[in-house]
C-alpha cells in the first residue's frame, strides 16, 4: 500500500518511567500496511509551530485492533508536547514509511537484538512477531542485549517478557544489570563461547550502531541496523536525512543514502562510517532556560 | 478592487498567465521540496497543480554536502542540502517521463558552475518533451561554487540569464536571492537579459550553533532559511520586484496557506511556489488551490486575475485629511 495521511485517535498515553513514554494510537489505514521497523512522521500539533513532523518507529503493532504503538522519550520540544496529549485527542500522521527489518528466514536461526537506550522500541515489535512466528520451541537461541545510560532509562522486565528471549542489560552507571556499553557486554558474553548468533538487528545511538557494525563486519555476520536522523518529510523529497554510503565498486566516490527513504533499516557494510561527521544534534537546552 | 456582484454557480476561474506560460492556477511547488515530484504522488493529485517545479539539476550528478543537512527553526527550518540531484542525464531518462506523462507541466530548475554550464544544460533540457519552462537558480546560499555567487552581483546574473537565453527557447524564470542589498536591481539585470518570469525569494543565507559541541550545526556551517519565518521578508521582497521589474513575478517564502498565497498574489505576484510547507503537510498545495477557490467565491470575483496585484495602498488614514498624498510619496 501506499504511504498515506491518516488522522489518528489517541488510544492511550502513559509514562512508563522517567522521560519514556509509551502512546497507543487508532490508526487502521496506517496499521493494516505496518511492518516492524518502519516509521510514521507525525504532527504533534495542528499549525505550523513546531514546523515540522517528528519520526517514531512503530514500536507494537496490532492489525486486528488496528492500533500501534510508539514508545518514545522526550528529549526536546517536539517530543514535549507529545506527551502532552491526552487519550481521543487527534494526531496527524504520514504513513508507513521507510523500508522495516528483513525478517530472518531460517526457523530456528540463533539471532541478537542489540538496543541501546529508546533504540529498544523498534525491536519490541520486530522481536514479537519472531518469537510469535517461531512458537515456544523454536523461540530458543534468542537475546535481547539491552543498555541504558541508568536504570531509569531501562524498560522494566515484565515489558520485555516474550517467549524464549533471553535479556542480557547493562548501564552505563552500573545502576542496574552489567556495568559498561552493551556492546561491550555483547563481546564478553560472545566470548564465553554459548552464543553466537546468525543475525542480529540493532538500533540505538550512533558510537553504538558504529561498535555493532564494526563486529557484525569484522564477523561476517548479516546485521540490519535502525538508523536515525533528523528529518523534514520523511519521504525522500528534501533529501535532509543522509548518511554517507559505502560504494563498495567505487571506494573513493562521495554518494549518500537517506534514512527515510533507503532506511531507516540499512546493513552495516553499506555505511560509510568513517565519513560520519561528530554528532551535533543538541541535547535539550530547557535545563538552562 | 473589482467585485462581481451577482455570482455565478461557476467555479472561479484560477488560470493565470506568465507571460509565455499559462497555467490553470497559480500553485506550484518550489524547487527542492518536492523531488521529482514522484514523492508526493500518493498524498495529492498532481495533476491538480498549476505546475511542479523539480530539484535543481545540474549537468553532472552532485552527491550533496555531508550529514547534518537541516536544522529547525522557531517558525522555519535551515537546510544545507548542497543541491544533491541525480544529473540532467538520469533527470531526463528516469524521473521526467513520470511527470510527462500525467501531463502536469514541469519547470525544471538548473544550476551550473560557470556561466558555460548555465548554457550547456539549457541546450540540453531545451529539445526534451514534457518541458514547460525553466527555472535559473542563481541563488542556492549552501553551494561554494555556482548558485549564489551568480545572484548577488547583478552583472553576473545578467550572463547567466543572457547565455541560458542563447540556448534555448523555452521560457525563463529567474529565481533570486534574497541576501542582497537591492533585490530589484538583481530583478532588472535579469528582465534585461532575457528573462520571462522572475521569481523569488530563495532561502535566507543562515546559521545555527550548538552550544553543548560548540560546533555548527549544519555540516556547511551555512544553511538556508526558508518556512514561516521568512514569510514577510519574502512578501516585502515580491512587491518590490513587482514594482521594479514589468515581467511576471513569481511569490515564493513560507507560503502555508491559501491566504498566504493570496497575500502574494495581492502584492503583484503572478503565481506562487509552495516548498517547506510541503513537508509539514504533504497535501497543502490542493488544500490551497481549493482554499483560493472558496475565497473567491465568497468574495464574490469570477477571475482571480481581478485579484492579482490589488492592494490597496492609496489611503491608509481614512480620517485624516490629504493622508493619500502622504502614504503615496513613502512608498515610492
Amino acid at each position: 500500500m501506499d504511504k498515506i495521511i491518516e488522522e489518528a485517535r489517541i488510544v492511550y498515553q502513559e509514562r512508563v518511567l522517567g522521560q519514556t513514554f509509551r502512546l497507543g494510537l487508532h490508526s487502521p489505514e496506517i496499521v493494516s500496511a505496518a511492518r516492524p521497523g518502519q516509521f510514521v512522521m507525525v504532527r504533534v500539533r495542528e499549525g505550523m509551530d513546531p514546523l515540522l513532523r517528528r519520526p517514531f518507529s512503530f514500536s507494537r503493532i496490532y492489525p486486528e485492533r488496528g492500533d500501534f504503538e510508539i514508545l518514545y522519550r522526550v528529549v526536546g520540544r517536539g517530543s514535549l508536547l507529545l506527551s502532552r496529549l491526552a487519550p481521543g485527542e487527534g494526531l496527524n500522521l504520514v504513513g508507513p514509511l521507510g523500508n522495516g527489518f528483513e525478517l530472518p528466514g531460517k526457523e530456528s536461526a540463533p539471532l541478537a537484538f542489540i538496543a541501546g537506550g529508546i533504540g529498544i522500541a523498534p525491536l519490541l515489535e520486530l522481536i514479537a512477531r519472531i518469537t510469535s512466528e517461531r512458537g515456544k520451541k523454536g523461540a530458543e537461541g534468542l537475546r535481547l542485549f539491552y543498555g541504558a545510560r541508568c536504570a531509569d532509562e531501562l524498560l522494566p522486565e515484565d515489558a520485555l517478557r516474550m517467549p524464549g528471549l533471553r535479556v542480557h542489560f547493562s548501564t552505563d552507571d552500573g545502576s542496574s544489570g552489567y556495568k559498561g556499553r552493551i556492546t561491550r557486554m555483547f563481546e564478553e558474553v560472545l566470548a564465553e563461547g554459548e552464543f553466537r548468533p546468525c543475525g542480529i538487528y540493532s538500533c540505538g545511538p550512533l558510537a553504538m550502531q558504529h561498535s555493532v557494525a564494526k563486529w557484525a563486519l569484522s564477523t561476517d555476520t548479516l546485521a540490519q541496523l535502525s538508523m536515525e536522523s533528523l528529518m523534514a518529510c520523511g519521504i525522500g523529497a528534501c533529501l535532509g536525512c543522509a548518511l554517507p554510503a559505502s560504494t563498495p565498486e567505487d571506494p573513493g566516490a562521495e554518494r549518500f543514502v537517506h534514512v527515510c527513504e533507503d532506511g531507516p533499516i540499512f546493513l552495516a557494510g553499506s555505511i560509510k562510517w568513517k565519513n560520519i561527521p561528530a554528532q551535533q544534534t543538541a541535547p535539550p537546552t530547557w535545563p538552562f532556560n | 478592487m473589482e467585485k462581481h456582484s451577482g455570482t455565478t454557480n461557476r467555479a472561479p476561474d484560477l488560470a493565470v498567465q506568465l507571460g509565455p506560460l499559462r497555467l490553470k492556477n497559480p500553485v506550484m511547488s518550489a524547487s527542492g521540496t518536492f523531488g521529482y515530484g514522484k514523492e508526493y504522488a500518493s498524498f495529492l493529485d498532481l495533476r491538480r497543480l498549476g505546475a511542479v517545479v523539480v530539484k535543481g539539476i545540474s549537468l553532472e550528478p552532485r552527491a550533496g554536502n555531508p550529514p547534518p543537512r537541516i536544522v529547525e527553526t522557531p517558525g522555519g527550518m535551515m537546510n544545507a542540502i548542497g543541491l544533491e540531484n541525480v544529473g540532467v542525464e538520469k533527470f531526463l531518462s528516469i524521473k521526467l517521463p513520470f511527470l510527462r506523462e500525467l501531463g502536469v507541466p514541469v519547470i525544471v530548475n538548473i544550476f551550473g558552475n560557470t556561466v558555460d554550464q548555465y548554457a550547456e544544460i539549457s541546450a540540453r533540457l531545451d529539445g526534451a518533451p514534457g518541458i514547460a519552462a525553466l527555472e535559473i537558480n542563481v541563488s542556492c546560499p549552501n553551494v561554494k561554487e555556482g548558485g549564489m555567487v551568480f545572484g548577488t552581483d547583478p552583472a553576473m546574473t545578467e550572463a547567466v540569464v543572457r547565455a541560458v537565453r542563447g540556448a534555448t527557447s523555452l521560457p525563463i524564470i529567474t529565481k533570486l536571492t534574497p541576501n542582497v542589498t537591492s533585490i530589484s536591481e538583481t530583478a532588472k539585470a535579469a528582465e534585461g537579459a532575457g528573462s520571462d518570469i522572475i521569481s523569488c525569494i530563495n532561502t535566507l543565507a543562515a546559521m545555527a550553533v550548538d552550544v553543548f559541541s560548540r560546533r555548527p550545526r549544519l555540516a556547511n556551517v551555512y544553511g538556508g532559511l526558508s518556512g514561516p519565518a521568512v514569510k514577510p521578508v519574502a512578501l516585502r521582497c515580491v512587491f518590490e520586484v513587482c514594482r521594479a521589474v514589468k515581467c511576471p513575478v513569481i511569490g515564493i517564502g513560507g507560503i502555508t496557506s491559501a491566504t498566504d498565497a493570496l497575500e502574494f498574489l495581492l502584492v503583484g505576484a503572478r503565481a506562487v511556489q509552495v516548498g517547506t510547507a510541503n513537508f509539514t503537510n504533504p497535501a497543502v498545495m490542493v488544500e490551497m488551490i481549493e482554499g483560493i477557490s472558496r475565497f473567491l467565491e465568497v468574495e464574490g470575483m469570477g477571475d482571480l486575475n481581478s485579484f492579482i496585484g490589488s492592494l490597496d495602498t492609496s489611503c491608509l488614514f481614512p480620517f485624516a485629511e490629504d493622508s493619500c498624498a502622504l502614504v503615496q510619496s513613502e512608498m515610492s
